[in-house]
């Protein structure tokens, strides 16, 4: 069996892939708890990709000299919808690569606790809350840099199209968090959350 | 099993290719500048070819932002009187200051620039597509003719941004200075393609590295009562820069 083969045996290509994830992620954010800290990663990690844009504007928010209510203002308005940072797209993106690392971090907790969790499987969370940072991050940088990367690999400026406005890299980490989701799945196939059996 | 570890390396690699992204935008922006920039030598307001300031020494604190201020397009009262200053940095090809344009600029200018309370600069720092850069070129050429007609120009390359490369910026630029404004678009047009007023360019571009800038824009220097405060990356709403400024 060739390595393009086995790679592809390990993607989510079939809709059963899909009903599993879909199922385990359920099974687990079923109880309180996991439910809770996905809710909780997932604020955390959409915090961690807009201050990390503005840092100095963050750090002036917390630690400068403002009033309370100013503190607030420019907090809330670096979030997606609630400030003009991000158009609906990226906002939608960002919102869903939080969610899904949300539910990944709660899905390898889970399978850490209960089982053993797979190298593969955490590196790829943490690949993917690396490329989700990243990603965020370019929602300002990001036009410039891809342009400078794909110039070194010898891809014309004027010919690229950059949809996300630099937030490819978070349309990168989405596809890289589905791949660890599906990991943790698939490692927890056959086994049982909370008394229901997670195969299909 | 090797496959995914083969998919991780990969991918371990290409985010090592990539660590600069967020490596550019660092700096508080803090540090000294020589209060120099873009002079005028016609009286105008324009920036002097060999790019030494008139304006006020050690203006704003003297950050590197500001320097050269008073000779930068201003709209609102002047920097070194008003209550706050926003210092902008943008390239008319970056999207993110077209989005900055369309949903932050109009609340700033009608609540807070028209009323007096703040004064905004716009610095010209093409580092996004190609074809900013002879925009910008254009702009502090039309600049140096007219503050109305740079404003007006500025305000076409946003809006009609995606018909722009650098294959026509000036044959459209001067479509739209002679069809719109009433300066000598052909003079304008040829100031531009002949680099006239690139001392003021480089004023800017000089201004912005050593602001630490980096390679993103919009980024935007906050000051207050002659302070400054904050620097701010991104096309953020009007909100984060009245609460940021206390307007």
């Amino acid at each position: 069996m060739g390595v393009g083969t086995r790679v592809v045996r390990r993607l989510p290509a079939r809709r059963a892939d899909w009903r599993l994830m879909g199922r385990t992620a359920r099974l687990v954010l079923g109880g309180p708890g996991y439910a809770l800290l996905a809710l909780l990663t997932a604020f955390a990690g959409l915090s961690l990709f807009v201050l990390s844009l503005n840092t100095a504007l963050a750090g002036f928010a917390l630690a400068g000299d403002l009033a309370l209510g100013a503190r607030l203002r420019v907090l809330v308005g670096l979030y997606p919808f609630v400030g003009s940072a991000y158009g609906p797209l990226q906002g939608t993106l960002l919102v869903l690569v939080s969610l899904l690392l949300g539910v990944d971090v709660s899905m390898a907790t889970y399978h850490f606790r209960e089982h053993r969790v797979t190298v593969e499987a955490s590196g790829a969370s943490a690949l993917g809350v690396l490329l989700a940072t990243l990603g965020a991050g370019c929602a300002a940088c990001g036009v410039p840099i891809l342009l400078g990367v794909l110039s070194l690999l010898g891809i014309p400026s004027a010919a690229l199209l950059l949809p996300f406005d630099g937030l490819e890299f978070a349309a990168l980490a989405a596809v890289v968090l589905v791949l660890s989701i599906h990991w943790l799945a698939d490692g927890m196939r056959g086994g049982e959350i909370r008394g229901c059996p997670v195969d299909l | 099993m090797e496959s995914r570890r083969a998919f991780l390396a990969a991918g371990a690699g290409g985010l090592a290719a990539l660590a600069g992204c967020t490596a550019l935008g660092g700096g508080d922006g803090g540090g000294e500048g020589d209060g120099r920039g873009g002079g005028s030598d016609d009286g105008t307001g324009a920036a002097s070819p060999t790019g030494t300031s008139t304006g006020t020494p050690g203006a704003l604190g003297g950050h590197p932002a500001a320097a050269g201020i008073d000779d930068q397009p201003t709209l609102g009262p002047a920097p070194t009187e008003a209550t706050a200053t926003i210092v902008a940095f943008e390239d008319p090809s970056c999207t993110l200051c077209r989005r900055f344009e369309r949903n932050t600029f109009p609340t700033l200018r009608a609540d807070y620039v028209e009323p007096g309370d703040l004064s905004f600069v716009y610095r010209c720092y093409p580092v996004v597509y190609p074809w900013g850069e002879p925009a910008v070129q254009a702009l502090e050429s039309t600049f140096a003719a007219s503050e109305s007609a740079f404003w007006a120009l500025k305000d076409h390359y946003y809006a009609e941004q995606d018909a722009f490369g650098t294959e026509n910026v000036f044959e459209r630029t001067g479509t739209f200075l002679a069809e719109e404004t009433e300066v000598d678009a052909a003079s304008v047009v040829e100031d531009a393609r002949n680099g006239r007023h690139d001392a003021a360019v480089q004023a800017d571009i000089e201004a912005a590295r050593a602001a630490e800038a980096g390679g993103q824009t919009p980024i935007f220097y906050l000051f207050r009562d002659g302070a400054f405060r904050t620097k701010v990356q991104g096309p953020q709403g009007a909100d984060v820069f009245a609460a940021a400024l206390e307007l």
